[in-house]
């Protein structure tokens, strides 16, 4: 990675718990702590983990749609968290935000001209026909027509929603997009469109992205690299491929033993993690995930591990386990042989589609 | 058999969807969609009617509504004894009733749109901001906790007795008490608004406070606020004839809807009609008014329309 687009350091957000009429703070919800990461041109990070693990509020910290702590969010060799707040709103140009909920995300009073315009009009983009112009090409972008332009949102599906929604982050030409759980809010075949969109605009106009998601499968699909979360941290950072293949964080195993496999007959996976993720509010002693971990030992109780760097291929992969080195690689999939049934649909399947392919 | 596999079909799908290049019929017009409600219609043209009279009443009155005549009384035409000189009858004094209905309505309107304009103008500006700046939100409302506890009638009737009697202290008091109900009502749909994902996709455009609160805060809750309003403008409407009635409005020989109703107090067992026929203009504005409003919601706001 040469120099990276977004450089984000030691970011910190804690909510403060007020209680009492004098409203003294009484506990912290630790919902970021000490996240770090870099993400280059045309690059992908992926920010997973289960909900509440500080996922959104890592995304919203970037962007200062809430004002972090401490850190630093260096954009293109600028610090976003020192900008005063006229500079910042000038900088929002170069970083936009896909937001998960499609329906709740556009101003329902503003057709999608006035949304798209918006954000040209107010950077000084384009004016005037240009501007006018540059509305029916985000349009054509995102694959949506013209005469969509003078419609309100809720004349929209879900999709074409979030298509509008990617057309309003593009329409800037920013250097970084954060997509905020884009696809969770979709039906599966609509997520594969979206996914595969944001995948084209990133390839034509390179900008980076930090796709928070808690679906592995899209994460495997779009991100470079993958940055995995638990309460607040970071615990384990990868490549997509190692991570994938060579999980070093007992929390990372257990997140990919729990997604679905798309094979048929699969067996299910052995280390389970057991019980809720712990509160927030009072985080446990040592190794955050130790009351959960099927390898916890009695230095997890007492210590908390550093992300440190990790052997590995591309020599960019970090953990945060006392025992990340000890960890064997993921099980290869079971090569079980495909069920006669399954194999007589999948025959009938295939047929069909070279008959359709023939036709077309 | 993953995404990617999965997705070359839908994508292939979406790229040869879009033959139909024509755009498909658009929906009508509001206004359009207005005149399809036929109580809204109905009530508009009442309310029109009674709005145009009073504009008018110069020169529609048939008398002048202030010059008593010799015959008392006397009831509307279409009971027995009535008088095709009087439509509506004539009250105690011998003034003609229809003629002060009409200079009469001209006070009321003017009374209601008055207050209910600057109360509500007032109000729900102090509900808006208190839901867009939170750090006000507490302060703003204990101010309106504490003007609540006022009520308009008392508020009337201190006006009144520093002012004098007339219509200017009780359009104040009607305004001041408008103004927490609006307050509240307008910052509990504005908190709901606030909510809201686009607010902060606002934000993350990189819009101004002054934008985001009025092309984002005060475009969503401007209808529901109308709603209120016009349903505010029936009260005020009530409580302006009440403090009338109660001898606080307007001064005794000018027409005023509630005061009418109030003189007609004293025959209403030998000549009902005194009391009566003005009781039933301000019910008929009331409920016109907040029919009208009813449906202007349905029509003006997007989201009804699914």
């Amino acid at each position: 990675m040469s120099t990276p687009v977004l450089e984000v350091r030691n970011l910190t957000k804690h909510f403060p718990v007020k209680s009492g009429i004098f409203k003294r703070s009484t506990a912290a919800v630790q919902a970021v702590t000490d996240v770090s990461f870099a993400v280059g041109a045309g690059e992908t990070l992926a920010i997973v983990g289960e909900s509440g693990c500080g996922k959104s509020t890592t995304g919203r910290a970037l962007l200062r749609l809430l004002e972090p702590d401490s850190g630093e969010v260096v954009l293109d060799g600028e610090d976003v968290i020192a900008l005063s707040p006229s500079r910042l709103q000038g900088a929002r140009r170069h970083m936009q935000m896909v937001f998960q909920d499609p329906f709740g995300s556009l101003n329902p009073r503003m057709t999608v001209r006035e949304t798209l315009m918006e954000p040209i009009l107010l950077h000084r983009v384009a004016s005037g026909p240009a501007a006018d112009k540059m509305v029916s090409e985000l349009l054509k972008t995102v694959g949506l027509n013209d005469y969509h332009a003078e419609r309100y949102p809720h004349e929209f599906s879900g999709g074409q929603r979030q298509r509008i929604c990617i057309a309003r982050a593009l329409a800037t030409r920013p250097r970084l997009i954060v997509c905020d759980e884009p696809v969770s809010a979709l039906d599966v075949s609509v997520q594969a469109q979206i996914v595969n969109l944001l995948q084209d605009l990133q390839k034509q106009f390179g900008m980076a992205y930090v796709f928070i998601s808690h679906d592995l499968a899209v994460v495997r699909h779009i991100a470079k690299r993958v940055a995995v979360m638990y309460l607040g941290r970071i615990v384990e950072e990868a490549p997509a491929e190692e991570i994938f293949a060579t999980p070093r964080h007992p929390y990372t195993r257990a997140l990919i033993e729990a997604a679905p496999k798309p094979v048929p007959g699969a067996a299910e996976g052995r280390e389970m993690v057991m019980g809720d993720a712990p509160s927030a509010l009072r985080p446990p002693s040592g190794c955050a995930f130790h009351p959960r971990c099927p390898l916890a030992q009695d230095i997890c109780k007492r210590e908390r591990p550093e992300l440190r760097a990790m052997p590995s291929a591309s020599g960019t992969a970090a953990a945060a386990c006392h025992f990340a080195e000890t960890v064997a690689a993921m099980p290869a999939e079971s090569t079980r042989p495909t069920p006669e049934i399954l194999a007589r649909r999948l025959a009938v399947l295939a047929e069909a589609r070279a008959a359709q392919a023939a036709a077309g | 058999m993953t995404l990617a596999e999965a997705s070359t079909a839908p994508a292939a799908a979406a790229a040869a969807a879009p033959p139909e290049d024509a755009a498909p019929p658009r929906r009508k017009s509001w206004f359009r969609r207005l005149l399809r409600d036929k109580a809204a219609v109905a009530a508009m043209t009442v309310l029109g009617i009674i709005i145009f009279g009073a504009i008018f009443a110069p020169l529609l009155a048939t008398h002048d509504p202030y010059v008593n005549s010799r015959s008392v009384m006397t009831p509307p035409v279409w009971q027995a004894g009535g008088e095709a000189e009087h439509l509506l009858g004539t009250d105690g004094q011998g003034r003609d009733i229809f003629s002060r209905i009409l200079y009469g309505s001209r006070l009321t309107l003017l009374i209601g749109l008055v207050s209910v304009g600057i109360g509500g103008f007032i109000g729900s500006m102090i509900g808006l901001l208190s839901a867009f700046y939170t750090r006000l939100d507490a302060w703003l409302m204990r101010l309106m906790d504490m003007m609540l506890s006022f009520p308009a009638i008392l508020l009337g009737l201190a006006l009144v007795a520093v002012m004098g009697q007339g219509a200017v202290p009780v359009i104040i008091a009607l305004a001041v008490s408008s103004i927490p109900d609006c307050a509240r009502i307008s910052r509990g749909i504005a908190v709901g608004v606030m909510k809201m994902e686009f607010i902060e996709a606002g934000r993350a455009v990189g819009l101004s406070d002054r934008d985001l609160f009025r092309k984002y805060l005060l475009r969503n809750c401007i209808s529901s606020i109308m709603i209120f309003i016009s349903l505010r403008f029936g009260q005020v409407i009530l409580i302006g004839a009440a403090l009338s009635f109660l001898g606080l409005g307007a001064r005794p020989p000018m027409a005023e809807l509630g005061m009418m109703a109030s003189q007609g107090r004293d025959y209403l067992l030998f000549a009902p009609h005194i009391a009566v026929i003005p009781s039933v203009v301000i019910f008929i504005i009331v409920l016109c008014a907040n029919v009208a409003g009813d449906a202007l919601r349905d029509v003006l706001d997007p989201r009804l329309q699914a």
